[in-house]
């Protein structure tokens, strides 16, 4: 009795939809490629998995309180030119120019949160108009040229942010633990704290929120600016690793973060969020684009495969998710 | 006294009547690129077209359309609206530029074409590479150095599938491979140089074994070779690779073994001369030849091409 109550708790929670639906791509992927579970693939899966993994965390938070932030795409690719740019010109030491680029990155997010909760225009518009704004500015400031990062790896900043090391037969590197880190302290805010609860209730019921002494405004700008932050942080460790700082890279990754929440559970109109389901939506989306590969779909069709199995995964998400509620 | 005011009233004027009457003589040329204004080779185009404007004191607009044919061919219509003398402008799509090259040559301007050729329009002139040439290149470079025997498979990952370049390299490389039975995959890798590296990872983790040899249709992709074998443990010159080296990162992957052998486009005197033969039409000089540019380098050539990227 008590096992089959413990079997219903699990089902009945958020992440459970999305647990199985990656346990699923696994022993597909893996029935049809053993390689898939290679050291090696392992290794390679996680790279730019937490890259994006550090947006989509903080963009959980984001949608939880009820908004979106388009621009975390544009402020990928931005702050890590800022920071070159302020280096290779031997403006700032490496370290200043990281921690100028991170709140630089913060006070975008500080005017798109001053445009949703001061003027009232709905996220979608404002971050979309930032987007435009900062991938311009980007331009503008390197003549499209990419910047510099060859001299990263004297800096410790840069073995800090995404040195590697071997452990065993996998090469893992540090962006992972960042991403890990990141994942506790995000879990901790929003399930355990009064400020996690603030975020709930902001994008659940915001009328409701203000009128029990809930402040939904700083609270929605405090999220813009950790989520353009965490777009900076992620930017950044892309760049070292891949040794490039362009100032289009990031781009269409808004959308791909945006999916990697959903699909975690975290609900699209806010009030409700999984910090465990994003990483789980996170692990998701990328094994699904590793996976493909791995089994040999040909190259040309890779997309009409991706496109089918969100398609598919949605729909079996939305159907574990009915069944969740139903029985809860 | 009266004399020297005189002088130097008649000294100031033709002072200032100099620059006047080559202000006059100036004229307006419009540089419309299919490319990205990020993307780095096409960074390198747009120096070649500031140095000219620089150079001939005359004035040059310049506009980046990514890929957007409708936006291209809007601002080909601007050019004509505005009366330029003449317009330079690349082919995002085969036959899209059609209609509007006759436009401007309706309006008596003329265009000239850089960087990917389209003879299916009535462009005056083209100055670039022969892109079907190209691709031949680099699979008989393949066959010739023993890196491709018949029943081989060689992997060609590329920016953007059935973009103009593309298309016309796999042309060029197919009348090589198919006669000896050599096999290909084209592959998406995207412009998103993180997401370049991701895919093309995944592709060599999952096919080490079966990838005799690399073809970089694109310079992004030639350029982030050495970035993706070091990720997946492929060590310099185990997989051979020839492609794009338009870029600094291909110039160093082949001084340092990566790459076996780039070609090098000079985008910056393809935006030059196709701004000279512009102007040489604009003044009434018909442009009635094209000018092919392009050099495959290997390491002993690659210092050269660098020096050049790198400004020095």
């Amino acid at each position: 009795m008590e096992q089959q109550s413990l079997a219903r708790r699990l089902i009945a929670k958020p992440e459970f939809g999305p647990f199985v639906l990656l346990l699923v791509e696994i022993v597909v992927f893996t029935s049809i490629n053993p390689n898939f579970l290679s050291p090696l693939n392992i290794s390679n899966t996680l790279v730019f998995t937490v890259e994006l993994g550090l947006i989509a965390l903080a963009m959980t938070l984001l949608m939880t309180a009820g908004e979106f932030d388009l621009s975390v795409g544009a402020v990928f690719g931005f702050s890590p030119v800022v920071m070159w740019t302020l280096f290779n010109q031997g403006i700032l030491p490496l370290e200043l120019a990281f921690v100028a680029a991170l709140l630089l990155a913060a006070f975008i997010g500080f005017i798109s949160g001053l445009f949703v909760t001061r003027l009232k225009i709905p996220s979608f518009l404002v971050t979309l108009g930032m987007l435009l704004v900062v991938r311009g500015t980007a331009l503008f400031v390197t003549d499209g040229f990419p910047q510099r990062t060859w001299n990263a790896g004297d800096q410790w900043l840069a073995t800090v942010l995404v040195g590697d090391l071997n452990v065993g037969p996998f090469r893992l590197y540090m962006s992972l633990f960042w991403f890990i880190l990141v994942a506790v302290i995000f879990w901790y805010i929003l399930s355990q704290t009064k400020f996690g609860n603030w975020i709930q209730a902001s994008g659940g019921n915001p009328g409701a929120a203000s009128a029990r002494g809930v402040n939904v405004g700083r609270t929605k700008l405090i999220l813009f600016m950790l989520c353009s932050a965490m777009a900076a942080l992620a930017g950044i460790i892309s760049s070292i690793r891949t040794s490039a700082a362009n100032p289009n890279s990031g781009t269409g990754y808004e959308l791909e973060v945006i999916a990697m929440v959903v699909i975690g559970g975290t609900a699209l109109m806010g009030g409700r969020g999984t910090i465990i389901g994003t990483v789980l939506g996170v692990f998701i989306l990328r094994v699904m684009r590793n996976g493909i590969v791995l089994i040999g779909v040909p190259g040309l069709a890779y997309n009409i495969f991706i496109g089918a199995i969100i398609l598919g995964m949605m729909a079996l998400h939305y159907g574990l998710e009915r069944r969740h509620q139903a029985g809860t | 006294m009266l004399k020297r005011v005189t002088g130097l009233l008649v000294g100031a004027a033709i002072a200032l009547a100099v620059p006047l009457s080559s202000q006059a003589a100036a004229k307006t040329f419009y540089w419309i690129s299919h490319g990205g204004p990020a993307d780095p080779v096409w960074t390198y185009f747009l120096q070649g077209a500031n140095q000219w404007a620089e150079d001939t004191g005359n004035t040059v607009n310049t506009s980046f359309h990514s890929g957007d044919v409708p936006s291209q061919q809007e601002a080909v219509r601007s050019a004509i609206a505005t009366g330029a003398d003449a317009i330079v402008t690349t082919s995002p799509d085969p036959g899209s530029m059609n209609d509007v090259v006759n436009e401007a040559k309706a309006a008596g301007i003329p265009v000239i074409n850089i960087n990917t050729p389209d003879p299916s329009v009535d462009f005056d002139a083209y100055v670039g590479m022969d892109l079907v040439q190209t691709g031949k290149q680099w699979a008989q470079y393949l066959v010739d150095n023993g890196h491709v025997k018949e029943g081989d498979f060689v992997w060609m990952p590329v920016e953007i599938p059935g973009a103009t370049y593309g298309v016309q390299e796999e042309e060029g490389i197919k009348t090589v491979f198919e006669p000896l039975g050599i096999t290909w995959e084209v592959t998406e890798a995207t412009l998103d140089q993180a997401e370049v590296i991701t895919r093309m990872s995944d592709y060599v983790t999952a096919n080490r074994d079966k990838i005799s040899a690399i073809i970089g249709l694109g310079d992004l992709v030639t350029g982030s070779i050495k970035r993706v074998f070091d990720q997946t443990g492929v060590k310099p010159g185990e997989i051979p690779v020839v492609g794009w080296g338009n870029s600094l990162d291909t110039t160093q992957e082949v001084l340092t073994g990566y790459v076996n052998a780039a070609m090098w486009q000079d985008p910056h005197a393809t935006s030059y001369i196709g701004l000279s033969l512009a102007n040489m039409a604009s003044s009434g000089i018909p442009a009635g030849f094209d000018v092919l540019v392009g050099n495959l380098y290997e390491k002993d050539g690659a210092q050269g091409v660098d020096d050049i990227l790198s400004g020095n």
